[in-house]
């Protein structure tokens, strides 16, 4: 019994490794203009086994603006120039620039996607996607997080500019305060605060200063993976009384320090 | 006349032999960064830095956080001998966040003299912290600075800054 539940923890750990790790990127967060190495691992997909994998990878999945990479070729002719360098079984490299790769300039290119797929196309891994690029320009948001990068140790501060909201309650809103939910690992809720006053900086500035132990009690051994928030509040309705209002929810993902 | 061209040739093979660095002490007394950090230290300002916010030009760089929790209920005692050679410290953080995995050690510096970097250590576990300017040890302020990396590159830093008590 004992040793089937040993069985049971290892092969667990193990596949929770794997689905952490693949494909991994060098570096781990890279802009548009970075070179960068993808590694994947086929193991279990369409293309265990196989000698020769090429990439099929396209940019800016589900955010409008993509274009399939220039090295792609056909379907059933993989261009060699989109072929991954082999390093062990099942195991296999490949070095782009993404500027260069999809013809596009670091202010288009939102995110990528690819995958594994043999020369004639009949066998194929599942999609990998979207991983996103960091930004080059700075846009202004409604929204953001400070410092953008973050681990759950971290001072995190949350920030709704109001007068860039476009719409129009979240323009209106008063009595502005924050939601906040912690996830873990297994994306499972750790703890959630909600209705925090929320700090006016200026006339159009609210933010919210925390550190997540401070604001939840995080369990021994837990590691937090993910927060959302949302800037809750209230408007005026056509009779003058507070009606409540809310913000979308936004997710900020935890990045992990080495 | 012929004697005159073998003087002139002997002072110039003089003065160029004669030509070499020469080591200037500091100007006024030598100072013992390392006798200066001795003492007890009361944590006054926290300043977080968006690094990679800073190496793209981008707003929004940094944010003095020392007021959202009691970071200045933070003191830092730093033990050492009377030459200045470090022994112990003392973290007390009273509501502050922490600074430091751990409270108590020892710590070291990667030059005597010139210090830039101070390891805290307990145990097997170790801490590095970067030296500000010393400019203000004098007047009873130091910095230090903790880094955050993700595979080499600095992303988040945090600026302490230390008044003498």
């Amino acid at each position: 019994m004992k040793k089937l539940i040993l069985s049971i923890i290892f092969i667990l750990s193990a596949a929770f490794a794997f689905a952490q790790s693949n494909p991994s990127f060098s570096p781990a967060t890279f802009t548009a203009e970075d070179e960068v190495t993808i590694t994947l691992d086929v193991t279990g997909t369409g293309m265990a086994g196989q000698d020769d994998v090429y990439l099929w990878m396209f940019s800016n999945d589900g955010v409008g603006g993509g274009k399939d990479a220039l090295t792609n070729g056909q379907w059933g002719s993989s261009s060699e120039s989109a072929k991954m360098t082999k390093i062990g079984p099942n195991k296999f490299t490949y070095k782009f620039i993404a500027t260069t790769l999809f013809g596009q300039s670091p202010a288009e290119l939102i995110n990528f996607g690819f995958l594994g797929k043999s020369k004639d196309g009949t066998k194929q891994t599942i999609d990998y996607k979207p991983f996103k690029f960091d930004p080059l320009v700075f846009t202004a948001a409604q929204f953001r997080i400070f410092p953008s990068k973050l681990d759950a140790t971290d001072m995190s501060t949350v920030y709704f500019h109001q007068n860039l909201a476009t719409d129009q309650n979240l323009q209106r809103m008063f009595d502005v305060k924050v939601n906040l939910t912690f996830y873990n690992e297994a994306n499972a809720v750790v703890g959630s605060k909600t209705a925090i006053v929320a700090v006016k900086e200026s006339t159009s500035v609210y933010a919210y200063s925390f550190i997540p132990d401070r604001v939840i009690t995080v369990p021994a051994g837990t590691k937090l993976s993910k927060f959302t928030y949302q800037f809750t509040g209230s408007v005026k309705d056509a009779n003058g009384a507070n009606v409540p209002t809310t913000g979308p929810v936004n997710e900020v993902v935890y990045t992990v320090f080495n | 006349m012929k004697n005159i061209k073998y003087i002139l040739l002997a002072l110039c093979i003089v003065s160029i032999w004669s030509c070499k660095p020469e080591e200037f002490g500091p100007i006024g007394p030598e100072q013992n960064i390392l006798k200066e950090l001795q003492g007890t230290w009361a944590l006054s300002k926290v300043t977080q830095i968006d690094q990679d916010a800073s190496t793209k030009g981008f707003p929004y760089k940094e944010l003095d956080i020392t007021n959202v929790y009691a970071y200045k209920d933070l003191v830092v005692a730093f033990q050492g001998e009377t030459s200045g050679t470090p022994t112990s410290f003392t973290i007390t953080p009273g509501n502050s966040p922490k600074i430091s995995d751990f409270n108590t050690g020892t710590w070291t510096v990667d030059n005597a003299k010139a210090p830039t970097v101070i390891t805290l250590k307990n145990g097997t576990a170790s801490s590095d912290l970067t030296l500000g300017s010393y400019a203000g040890l004098r007047s009873g302020k130091f910095y230090l600075k903790k880094v955050r990396k993700s595979n080499g590159k600095i992303i988040v830093s945090y600026q302490y800054e230390f008044t003498k008590k």
